[in-house]
């Protein structure tokens, strides 16, 4: 088994965290990746005594808010963080297949 | 130098009640040791003259609050309006949040002095706070060694006694560990007890916000303050808030302890494994019952973190796109660019390593084989620790497997941020309080410190556990005796 | 001989005050920008809160939709990167939809036939966007506003099936008070999927995405499968992609081929704990519910209103909700039917306003049916009066008096315009006689026009009939 990922495997997962790599990064993070791949994989050993899952380690259920309206933002407090606005709206590069 | 800020919440409320001293004593007090000690690197941000600006306006306010006039020092992942707040990342180096988060709230309506923003693992990644994008900062007790993390810029900041009060967060430890390298006490709640909202997620099923300070007593007070039901926080506990101090002082005999015996392991250095076999020495000559125990799947907390603090993160941090704030490419070629080249620029080393790896273990058939089964393992874990406090009212072992170790070390390797954690990450799994309180020191006096796991929403027993070890030891934990 | 196989996906947005989950106002028409807060805009740090309207709506049409209600639910996250999407996840519900295994019945050439839905889910709208030129602009408004995805299974068979299907969740929606359900104004979403094949193992399917009408569906479903048909009689293969449909070319357009599985990386939400929904609350749903469109149409028909028209005033929620006021009553329901239906609905439209945002309350209504029915006002003075009933809170005979109208009842003042007419019109008389009876029609047209529409119809007919048969 290789100690590293292939460079097609490196950019796919760097595609679905939508980040670009250096060629630099790829190539040390090749490793890095499958170090850690290979890590987690010591999940699929363990035996389960229970299926029952812990999403969120509370025994709180949810309360539900009332359908009250409250305070909103100014769209000049929005924009005053906002890298690129156009007015009131928040301008990106066209969307494409919309 | 005034030596206000050696004493505790409660001498110093007494003294501003008195009007012996103004709040601006304090906050001058405290720029002056900051910056006699910038070589720390503690703080990322520094509110100088807004913490004047408060402190004056204080002279005119009523001393109603136990709090009020006391400086405190914030971790830079937990949002304030206003004030720079950068998670340590390029990606947010220039973000001025527009809210408050709660504890935020309920510290200025409790009239404490925010003096800055201090350092920390960018997001929080991290066991050693060198992932920060501003440089690690440096243990007080040797500034060549690390200050542990993520929390630590909080950690050296009250071990230095900068401000002697601070808030970091914790999702694998990263209270616990810092508090142990620096000698200090700090606690991460049971998950539920602080509110979360404004502080920038991690791992929102394991984060936790908490105390850190030099003594059980004013950690005690400062969790008083910020626990409690917050209505915009739909995982915050309902549970009525305990007064942490009620126990303080009370003696310890009779109290049943375990020691999970994986904590007492190999994977332990001798000189921390020794110096937790002498409190378990002097607990049980104290009347305390100790027993060795056994927790399921604790050996395998680890991966069940990097699962899912992995997995959780990758998600959590998507919403840094260069659209609505931070960091953002400039003149991108297209909507794609725009999110690469901004994630891609704007995150550093080990949090892209995460987000990437995170995003594999969720991707197609992955999410059900790592994450699905990581949370029933964890179930299993939870499941064993909270069946371990039917029996006993606490459980000890070491924070961290060794005292600090050398800046710089260990970089390249992304397992040993991990495995700094060993210790530590059990309790998050579980959603228990851990808390940390200095037992003595290794070789080259660097400190070492006792992990105190409670039963969930039992941190009062915990204080009563570290005030009576405080008392006991009487460690002097000044790093700077020597030279001053 | 190909068969169609269709299944559809609605979003429908939920009638609330506030968004799903932050408390800032559900309404998107306004200045943008306007109604956003730091939730919303998910704002490093913010957590979600979940709103108690949104839990009865879905839970509401869950129960109408006759699904099993999953009454300890979570929340899941749906991650992808779009710039309409504030946090790069939307919170949905994958793994405990609130609704699940239900079913709708429809009535297509005089069948019933049942369609089985696959589930009910909850979840978030995302920003809408603007496109010009190089550039789009995000609006958050519609950010985080409270939708329900309705999926049925493909049991749908034809374009008629499928229209039905939507008419009947759109029907059901809106008298529900769940939704305004306005597909032209996107507060209701339909997302089609269509394959054919000659035999029992299914096409390659293709989605197409937001149609903009009920009727659209219909058209865009028979340009689908005739390309599709075409494709294949041509030994070609359909590609699994979605598509948009182009009404004005008719035609089905290609927006991206599907990649194999599309990777959401599903996982529970963390920041939102379980939803426990206990009988209690699944009791008081189902009993807010209002009388639905089928039982009122059930209802109108047997109280003699026709068909058609039940079916036009069940369109006009408005209306149907006015007249029920009345089912309890015993004015005339059809003459007050055709009196919404028409003159007053002509009014209403006009205007642009309800009927219940008139001053025609209740009494009124009664009053003006009534009289009508016994013939002491006719048509035409309705019409005089019409403007006056909805909009000055004068009872009904002060408005007629005040217009000036007298309505001649009395027998013996008729009885002298009814002679006088009869003898200045002879031909007509004598046509009468000789079997010409549309010549009485003429006759009392004479007499109306003679007392300017005042004379009560009734009594003229009468007195009418009696004379020409001395």
């Amino acid at each position: 088994m290789s100690d590293s990922l292939t460079r097609e495997e490196v950019l796919h997962v760097a595609r679905l965290a939508r980040i670009k790599l250096t060629e630099e990064e790829i190539e040390k993070y090749s490793h890095q990746l499958k170090t850690l791949m290979d890590d987690v994989d010591k999940i699929k050993e363990v035996k389960l005594n229970s299926e029952e899952r812990v999403i969120t380690p509370t025994e709180e259920v949810t309360v539900c808010r009332e359908d009250v309206a409250g305070e909103m933002l100014d769209p000049e407090e929005i924009m005053i963080n906002v890298p690129n606005s156009n007015g009131n709206f928040v301008e990106v590069p066209v969307m494409i297949d919309e | 130098m005034s030596k206000y800020l050696d004493l505790g919440i409660k001498e110093l409320h007494n003294k501003l009640v008195n009007k012996e001293i103004k709040p601006k004593d304090l906050v001058l007090e405290a720029f002056e040791r900051i910056e006699a000690n910038q070589d720390l690197n503690a703080f990322i941000t520094l509110d100088k003259e807004g913490a004047i600006k408060r402190a004056e306006e204080l002279e005119n306010v009523e001393s109603d609050s136990l709090y009020y006039g006391i400086p405190i020092a914030i971790k830079d992942n937990i949002v304030t309006k206003g004030l720079r707040t950068t998670c340590a990342s390029h990606i947010l180096d220039n973000f001025y949040p527009i809210y408050d988060a709660t504890i935020i709230e309920t510290i200025k309506n409790n009239n404490m002095i925010i003096i800055g923003k201090t350092n920390m693992d960018e997001f929080a990644m991290g066991s050693t706070s060198q992932t920060s994008y501003f440089g690690a900062p440096k243990n007080p007790w040797n500034k060549t060694k690390v200050s542990g993390g993520s929390s630590g810029g909080s950690a050296v900041c009250v071990s230095a006694g900068l401000v002697p009060f601070a808030l970091g967060s914790d999702t694998g430890g990263s209270i616990r560990q810092p508090s142990s390298y620096c000698g200090i006490v700090g606690m991460k709640p049971t998950y539920g007890r602080v509110s979360r909202y404004g502080l920038i997620a991690f791992g929102s099923s394991l984060d936790q916000i908490g105390p850190m300070t030099k003594t059980v007593y004013d950690n005690a007070l400062l969790l008083n303050l910020i626990s409690g039901h917050d209505d915009k926080d739909l995982t915050s506990s309902r549970k009525p808030v305990d007064d942490y101090t009620r126990l303080i002082g009370k003696p310890i005999d009779g109290l049943k302890i375990g020691v999970p015996k994986f904590f007492m392991s190999e994977i332990v250095s001798d000189e921390v494994k020794s110096k937790v076999e002498e409190i378990i020495k002097l607990l049980e000559d104290n009347g305390a019952q100790i027993e060795y125990i056994d927790i399921d799947y604790i050996e395998n907390a680890v991966t069940l973190y990097q699962i899912i603090a992995m997995g959780e993160a990758s998600s959590n941090l998507a919403r840094f796109d260069g659209i609505k704030y931070g960091f953002s490419k400039k003149d991108p070629e297209g909507i794609d660019d725009l999110y690469e080249s901004t994630r891609g620029e704007g995150f550093g080393e080990e949090v892209k390593r995460r987000i990437m790896v995170g995003s594999y273990l969720l991707s197609g058939d992955n999410a059900k084989i790592y994450y699905n089964k990581a949370l029933q393992i964890r179930n299993g874990i939870r499941e064993s620790f909270l069946k371990a406090f039917e029996k006993y009212d606490l459980i000890i072992g070491p924070n961290a497997t060794t005292t600090a170790y050398n800046l710089g070390e260990g970089l390249d390797d992304p397992l040993k941020t991990f495995l700094d954690d060993i210790l530590v990450i059990p309790v998050n799994m579980a959603g228990l309080p851990g808390m940390n309180v200095p037992i003595g020191f290794g070789k080259d006096k660097l400190p070492i410190g006792l992990q105190i796991i409670g039963d969930e929403f039992e941190e009062a027993k915990m204080y009563q556990l570290a005030s009576f070890i405080e008392e006991k030891l009487n460690l002097d934990l000044d790093p700077f005796k020597e030279v001053k | 001989m190909y068969t169609k196989t269709i299944g559809i996906e609605i979003h429908v947005e939920l009638k609330t005050n506030t968004k799903i989950y932050s408390n800032s106002i559900n309404g998107y028409g306004k200045t943008a920008n306007s109604n956003v807060n730091v939730v919303d805009l998910g704002y490093p740090g913010t957590l979600p809160t979940l709103n108690d309207a949104v839990i009865r709506t879905a839970l509401k049409a869950a129960i109408i939709l006759n699904c099993d209600i999953n009454k300890r639910m979570h929340f899941d996250r749906k991650n992808y990167f779009y710039p309409d999407l504030p946090k790069g996840y939307q919170i949905t519900q994958a793994e405990t939809p609130i609704g699940v295994n239900g079913y709708v019945d429809i009535d297509v050439n005089g069948e019933t036939k049942r369609i089985r839905i696959h589930d009910i889910h909850i979840e978030e709208d995302t920003c809408k966007s603007i496109h010009y030129k190089h550039h789009s602009f995000l609006d958050f408004n519609r950010a985080g506003v409270p939708l329900v995805e309705i999926v049925t299974e493909a049991d749908m068979h034809s374009a008629e099936e499928a229209m039905a299907y939507v008419e009947k969740l759109r029907e059901l929606f809106l008298y529900a008070d769940i939704s305004d359900c306005k597909i032209e104004e996107g507060s209701m979403r339909c997302d089609v999927n269509i394959s054919i094949s000659k035999t029992d193992e299914l096409g390659v399917r293709a989605e197409i995405k937001n149609i903009g009408s009920i009727s659209s569906v219909g058209k865009a479903i028979n340009r689908e499968a005739a390309r599709q048909e075409e494709l294949l009689e041509n030994g070609k293969e359909v590609t699994f992609a979605t598509y948009r449909y182009d009404e004005k070319k008719d035609e089905t357009i290609m927006m991206r081929v599907k990649e194999a599985g599309n990777d959401y990386r599903y996982f529970p939400e963390p920041d939102i704990p379980f939803v426990e929904l206990d009988d209690e609350i699944i009791k008081e749903v189902t009993e807010s519910i209002p009388m639905l469109a089928s039982e009122r149409r059930k209802i109108y028909v047997q109280r003699g209103i026709s068909e058609l028209n039940a079916n036009k005033i069940i369109q006009n929620r408005d209306i149907s909700d006015y007249l029920n006021n009345f089912l309890d009553t015993d004015i005339n329901l059809v003459q007050a039917s055709n009196l919404l239906l028409g003159d007053i609905s002509a009014y209403l439209n006009k205007e642009e306003k309800s009927i219940f945002n008139t001053k025609l309350d209740t009494n009124k209504f009664i009053d003006v049916v009534n009289k009508l029915d016994k013939g002491e006002i006719n048509s035409k003075v309705f019409k005089d009066i019409l403007v006056d009933l909805m909009e000055k809170e004068d009872s009904v005979d002060e408005i007629i008096s005040s217009k000036g109208i007298k309505i001649i009842s009395d027998p013996e003042e008729l009885k002298k315009i009814v002679l006088t007419i009869l003898e200045n019109n002879q031909n007509s008389v004598n046509d009468y006689k000789n079997g010409n009876e549309r010549a009485i029609k003429f006759l009392m047209g004479q007499i109306m026009k003679e007392t300017k529409g005042s004379a009560n119809p009734e009594l003229v007919n009468k007195l009418l009939e009696e004379e020409l048969k001395k």
